[in-house]
């Protein structure tokens, strides 16, 4: 029963996952292959858009945009995030007053009217995306993880290392980061999940990038045009909308279960 | 309490800061950001004379102090699309935003406490296992798609609600007829919102609760006689309420954030809506008023919990 939720987590990931590597899409989204604006047929199951591109094409090569920035935002979120909090930890003190800080400012800032702003000066891009998403979603992992490097500090075998010799950068290699791997991959997914839902936003505001077909794009294309104004919101605003909540998902369910497994205090409730 | 507050207070600074450096380190002409586009068609003395009109031509740290000076005289530039001071367009729009978030803030804490509650008490049951997938699906919701899947539904289809904006356009409503009309159209914006933001405070009371369920003092409480109901929201709310107040300040920039698109689906005329029709408009003055105006609303708004913290729980001294 306990397993139920990972297993989801996982199967749907291991299908969006399939869905992002093959791509097995009937045309080629950026070519217009039919007349605008038609209903689901045989050639396109999900009809098409307003300037009769493929829809369904469109959102099997939108997963690709989307799991990608969610992974790469959640890579850039991480390593910041790791930076930071194992040295805030590991030193203390002012450096650690300071960073700490800075934590609670970027946890304060509301994260997409800034992401908004900044997306608007620096011109849409799928770089500027995954920068500005990364830049802003650290905090939380910094945090976790320089509270359990704190803890770790701690530790007798991690003072005996200390003790027999062992420099900071041995002790790190050797103790801390193996320790905080488990914590580490578990932020990852979490960071990863709230990073595709922000890509779907900025896209769905215009700011994504154009020449890439994201979920987000599809669906900006749809409110653009007046698509959930019709009958086309069954086919053209309903399928992108579940493959962003169900890769959402996935990402959050991975992110518990890991969690469950790095703090097994959590796994009580 | 002090600390927190310098907190704020250098979140604000960063926040002026970055408006007042985007549009002088972005390549090309500041000017691009503080009049338009249109600069570049202008020839080049009349560029120098609005170069010197803005003080542009100062050396940086002057026009930061500037900048400063201007900001707490309120005046926030001009909104060259509007054709009117940002400040005027941002008092226009911000009572709409604090009717849409906070309406949405409110049913989304007291529905997340009360099932959250209901939650933990039925640990482990049907009950509990339903809402807690329920609410973990909603999470995963973007509000934007669930706001358009509404308006299909329940404005297009059913016809029971308006589809966009916040009053009908060219009525003159008065008394009654007029609220009634406000909250038409508020209603859905209001589920979309609260939908997408209840789960933070769902999973934190419940969590919160199952701990607190446990406790001596709740065991004494139904040992005593009390009844169920009694004991869950009488006895064990109390404190399982407490982490409630952190969650209410984390998800205070969800609401916010999930405003700014909920508020463009619905054409809701908030400052959300504002800052979107700005960015579609390369409107920079009227974009960074918007941001500030958004930024210290959310910063104020989290200075009131913390103090709000401290009375209800005395064990913390911020």
């Amino acid at each position: 029963m306990r397993n139920v939720p990972n297993v989801i987590g996982l199967t749907l990931f291991g299908v969006l996952g399939a869905i992002a590597i093959f791509a097995p899409a009937p045309y080629d989204p950026h070519e217009r292959v039919g007349t605008p604006f038609q209903p689901p047929s045989p050639q396109h199951w999900l009809g098409t858009n307003d300037i009769g591109q493929d829809i369904f094409s469109e959102i099997i090569h939108g997963t690709r945009t989307s799991l990608l920035v969610g992974v790469l935002a959640a890579g850039g979120a991480l390593l910041i995030g790791t930076v930071v909090g194992v040295t805030a930890g590991y030193a203390g003190g002012v450096v650690d007053a300071v960073l700490m800080r800075l934590v609670d400012v970027v946890l304060v800032v509301p994260f997409l009217p800034l992401m908004i702003l900044l997306a608007a000066y620096l011109g849409p891009s799928l770089v500027t995306v995954i920068a500005v998403i990364a830049a802003l979603t650290w905090a939380r992992p910094a945090r976790v993880i320089r509270s359990q490097v704190l803890s770790l500090k701690t530790l007798l075998y991690v003072e005996a290392a200390h003790a027999v010799g062992g420099g900071f950068w041995y002790v790190l290699r050797r103790h801390i980061v193996p320790a905080i791997v488990p914590l580490a991959m578990a932020q990852l997914v979490t960071v990863a999940s709230s990073a595709i839902l922000i890509e779907s936003s900025l896209a769905f505001l215009g700011l994504g990038d154009p020449v890439q077909k994201s979920w987000g794009t599809v669906l900006y294309y749809a409110q653009a045009r007046g698509a959930f104004l019709t009958g086309a919101w069954l086919w053209w605003v309903l399928p992108p909308g579940m493959l962003i909540t169900l890769s959402v998902l996935s990402f959050a369910l991975m992110g518990y279960a890991l969690e469950a497994r790095a703090n097994p205090r959590l796994r009580q409730h | 309490m002090k600390t927190k507050l310098a907190s704020y207070a250098l979140v604000l600074l960063i926040a002026v800061t970055l408006n007042f450096l985007l549009p002088r380190l972005m390549p090309g002409t500041p000017l691009r950001f503080l009049v338009g586009e249109d600069v570049a068609l202008l020839p080049p003395e009349s560029v120098r004379e609005l170069l010197a009109q803005h003080g542009l031509d100062r050396p940086l740290w002057e026009q930061y102090l500037r900048y400063l000076r201007d900001l707490v005289r309120g005046d926030l530039g001009y909104s060259y699309r509007e054709n009117k001071p940002v400040l005027s367009v941002l008092v226009e729009r911000l009572p709409w935003t604090l009717l849409l978030t906070g309406t949405a803030l409110m049913f989304s804490t007291v529905l997340g406490v009360l099932v959250g509650a209901l939650a933990a008490w039925r640990h482990g049951s049907a009950f509990d296992v339903g809402a807690l997938s329920l609410f973990v699906l909603l999470d995963s919701m973007p509000s934007f798609w669930l706001g358009m899947i509404l308006i299909a539904l329940f404005a297009v289809k059913l016809g029971w609600f308006p589809i966009f904006g916040a009053q009908t356009p060219w009525a003159s409503f008065t008394g009654w007829q007029y609220v009634w009309d406000v909250l038409k159209h508020l209603a859905l914006p209001v589920i979309t919102l609260t939908m997408t933001t209840v789960s933070g405070t769902f999973l934190v009371m419940r969590s919160a609760m199952i701990g607190v369920l446990d406790e001596d003092y709740v065991r004494t409480a139904r040992s005593k006689g009390a009844s169920e109901l009694r004991v869950l929201y009488y006895h064990a709310l109390r404190n399982g309420l407490l982490p409630v107040a952190t969650v209410f300040m984390i998800n205070l920039g969800f609401v916010v954030s999930g405003a700014t698109v909920v508020e463009t689906v619905f054409s809701y005329p908030g400052l959300g809506r504002l800052l979107y029709e700005a960015v579609l408009q390369r409107d920079y003055p009227l974009m960074q008023g918007a941001f500030l105006l958004i930024t210290v609303s959310v910063l104020f708004t989290n200075c009131l919990a913390d103090l709000l913290y401290t009375r209800i729980d005395p064990r913390v001294r911020l």
